[in-house]
């Protein structure tokens, strides 16, 4: 009696090859992967690797100054920094794989890896 | 008078069954795997052939014996391994029960060896990968894992199935006939 | 089995080579790969010394060959000029031509008015619209401009240029055909998001995410097809605000203010110094003229972000790009060019 397949068993099976799709879409797809990390580079030169998961500050020194990180949920921005114009701190956020915050005059830069970069580059 | 204890048939058979399915779980171990802990599932097949002809009680008591002895035999008794094993035998299990009080009630044969399999391994990978998830790896890195071994227990559940159906061929009885 | 090694593929890795270099006044990134350390490792350095090359001879404030070559546009006589010099003054006066002027690196006394030629522009206000207006009824432009081998003369003594709009594209160019000089056949080089590619990304083409105008994420990707170029203008790069308002450093040469119209223009095309050009003149553009100004500069794929959110993109481009963004917005595709 129970060796062949019941009309019950195709109906699970059905629904669980539908569920598959679903859980691709939902878990696979979207934007560039939420950020793991952060590289923090001085001149181009990579002085850190940090985690986005804790949150802390981060004090960097650079040609002008220290510049001031803060990382909190995943993402990273300048909180302060020595240039005049404060661009680095009005750019906000960054938590996507690829995306990066720089204070030039202070030579610092920071560029989140996500575990999978989903691109190579951001065209902006 | 001396008390003697004397053992059915079936009584050997269970005792039978769970070491079978201590061994797969022991076996199991020994295969490497993406997270730490998570497994096919493979002892499911003897999970789902106790419930199909002996019922779920009995089903029962045969996987939480294996998660339990299974982790004693390797060491892992009370770690990160032995929760989650036990997650993913009590998720697949309160599964099997629920799916199997609809399953009489339902007309017809009601579900065969294939269909509790693949509902056995989703939920076992369910319990695992979200205690995991909850308890050990809150990361939202890990979620991109999920369909991934979702789908890996559907294909299991799918083998488990088949090895159940030929494994229950060949042991007797009924399990329907059995009270709950 | 099979599961284990499909994770364990995205973790393996890669032979991919990346570097940020400042240069250009900003961060240029390049990736290569397939390339040993050794040869990487030259190529960098080639790049930086290219990017620095091409930073200090056309820079538009500090003592320079441009700033000597702009201070003999004011005089009527012919002079002349090294000969390297001369691509860049040729292909930047056809593209302004072509444009129809709406690309026009010939205003630099107006950017100069609006503050723009310095590093960082401060939160003041806007210069008075007289002294605005006299620079446009002069209209310097690249038709003043006379190239003759390397002698160049100008007919109009309130020419003055300035390369802002397409340096870092001209830069990317250079430098793709100096890595494919050294041998490197597949690379992405991306100067302040204007972007050139060449070859593939291992087995799989470079993917390119592009900037939402209006905010902090990804609007759209791109798979990049063999050798092409991405560049977005927009309205959020350099700017100054004053009183509520904020002012883009793209001019618009025939009203001498900054552009009002578009939030962006994407471009693709074969060269970035091309797509460059055509970002810049199609953000000028009015909504409807820039198609016409587009056919004009030969350019077929193009998005045009309306300040309201509207897209606008042609049939190539709409079969390429992919919006990631959900919902993905209202997209109107207009007539292929």
């Amino acid at each position: 009696m129970t060796t062949r397949i019941t009309g019950a068993d195709a109906v699970v099976i059905a629904l669980a090859l539908i569920l598959l799709p679903y859980l691709y879409l939902t878990y696979w797809g979207g934007a560039a992967t939420q950020g793991e990390q952060a590289r923090i580079l001085r001149g181009g030169q990579q002085i850190a690797l940090v985690s986005l998961h804790e949150h802390r500050h981060l004090s960097i020194a650079g040609v002008l100054g220290p510049s001031l990180l803060e990382i909190k949920d995943g993402k990273i921005r300048f909180i302060d920094s020595p240039c005049r114009n404060k661009q680095c701190v009005h750019s906000g956020w960054v938590s996507l794989g690829g995306e990066f915050a720089a204070c030039l005059p202070n030579r610092i830069s920071v560029q989140v890896v996500g575990r999978e970069p989903r691109f190579d580059s951001i065209n902006f | 008078m001396p008390i003697f204890l004397q053992t059915t048939r079936e009584d050997q058979l269970i005792a039978w069954l769970t070491a079978l399915a201590i061994t797969i779980h022991i076996a199991e171990s020994a295969l490497p795997s993406p997270l730490p802990g998570i497994k096919p599932g493979l002892a499911n097949v003897i999970t789902v052939a106790v419930l199909l002809r002996y019922g779920w009680r009995m089903a029962a008591w045969v996987s939480l014996l294996r998660v339990l002895v299974g982790s004693l035999l390797l060491g892992t008794f009370l770690s990160p391994t032995f929760i989650l094993s036990l997650a993913g035998a009590v998720c697949s299990l309160v599964t099997l029960g629920a799916a199997y009080a609809i399953s009489n009630r339902l007309p017809g044969r009601g579900l065969g060896a294939l269909g509790y399999s693949v509902l056995a391994a989703m939920a076992h990978m369910a319990g695992q990968f979200w205690s995991a998830y909850l308890l050990f790896i809150p990361h939202p890195g890990l979620l991109h894992l999920l369909p991934v071994l979702m789908t890996a227990a559907v294909m299991f559940g799918l083998v488990s199935g088949m090895i159940a159906n030929t494994m229950l061929m060949r042991m007797p009885g009924d399990g329907r006939n059995l009270p709950p | 089995m099979l599961l284990v090694t499909l994770l364990c593929s995205c973790s393996k890795s890669e032979p991919l080579y990346q570097e940020q270099i400042f240069a250009l006044g900003s961060l240029v990134e390049i990736s290569l790969w397939g390339v040993d350390p050794a040869l990487a490792a030259q190529a960098s350095a080639r790049l930086t010394e290219d990017f620095n090359r091409i930073h200090t001879t056309w820079h538009a404030w500090e003592p320079s060959a441009l700033t000597r070559i702009n201070e003999h546009l004011t005089r009527a006589a012919a002079f002349s000029v090294d000969a390297e010099l001369i691509p860049l003054l040729t292909r930047a006066r056809a593209l302004s031509l072509a444009s129809g002027g709406l690309f026009n690196p010939g205003i630099g006394k107006l950017l100069a008015l609006w503050g723009f030629q310095s590093d960082e522009r401060p939160n003041g206000p806007p210069p008075d619209a007289p002294a605005i207006a006299a620079l446009v009824a002069r209209h310097p432009g690249m038709a003043d401009l006379h190239i003759d081998g390397t002698t160049l003369r100008s007919a109009n003594p309130a020419l003055q240029l300035d390369f802002g709009a397409i340096g870092q594209g001209y830069a990317v160019d250079i430098a793709i055909e100096h890595l494919r000089r050294l041998g490197i056949h597949n690379a992405l080089v991306n100067a302040s998001g204007d972007i050139r590619v060449i070859g593939k990304h291992g087995k799989r083409p470079w993917r390119i995410g592009i900037r939402d105008p209006r905010g902090p994420g990804i609007l759209a990707s791109i798979e990049m097809q063999g050798d092409e170029s991405i560049v977005t203008s927009g309205d959020y790069e350099r700017y100054f605000k004053y009183k509520g308002k904020r002012y883009s450093h793209i001019l618009d040469p025939r009203s001498g203010y900054p552009v009002n119209g578009a939030a962006s223009v994407t471009v693709l095309h074969d060269n970035a110094i091309v797509a460059d050009a055509a970002s810049t003149a199609l953000l000028v553009a009015g909504a409807n003229e820039w198609q016409g100004v587009a056919r004009a500069l030969g350019v077929k794929h193009v998005m045009r972000i309306a300040a309201n959110g509207t897209v606008q993109m042609t049939p190539l481009l709409a079969q390429r790009l992919h919006f990631e963004a959900a919902p993905a917005p209202k997209v109107e595709l207009v007539a292929p060019l």
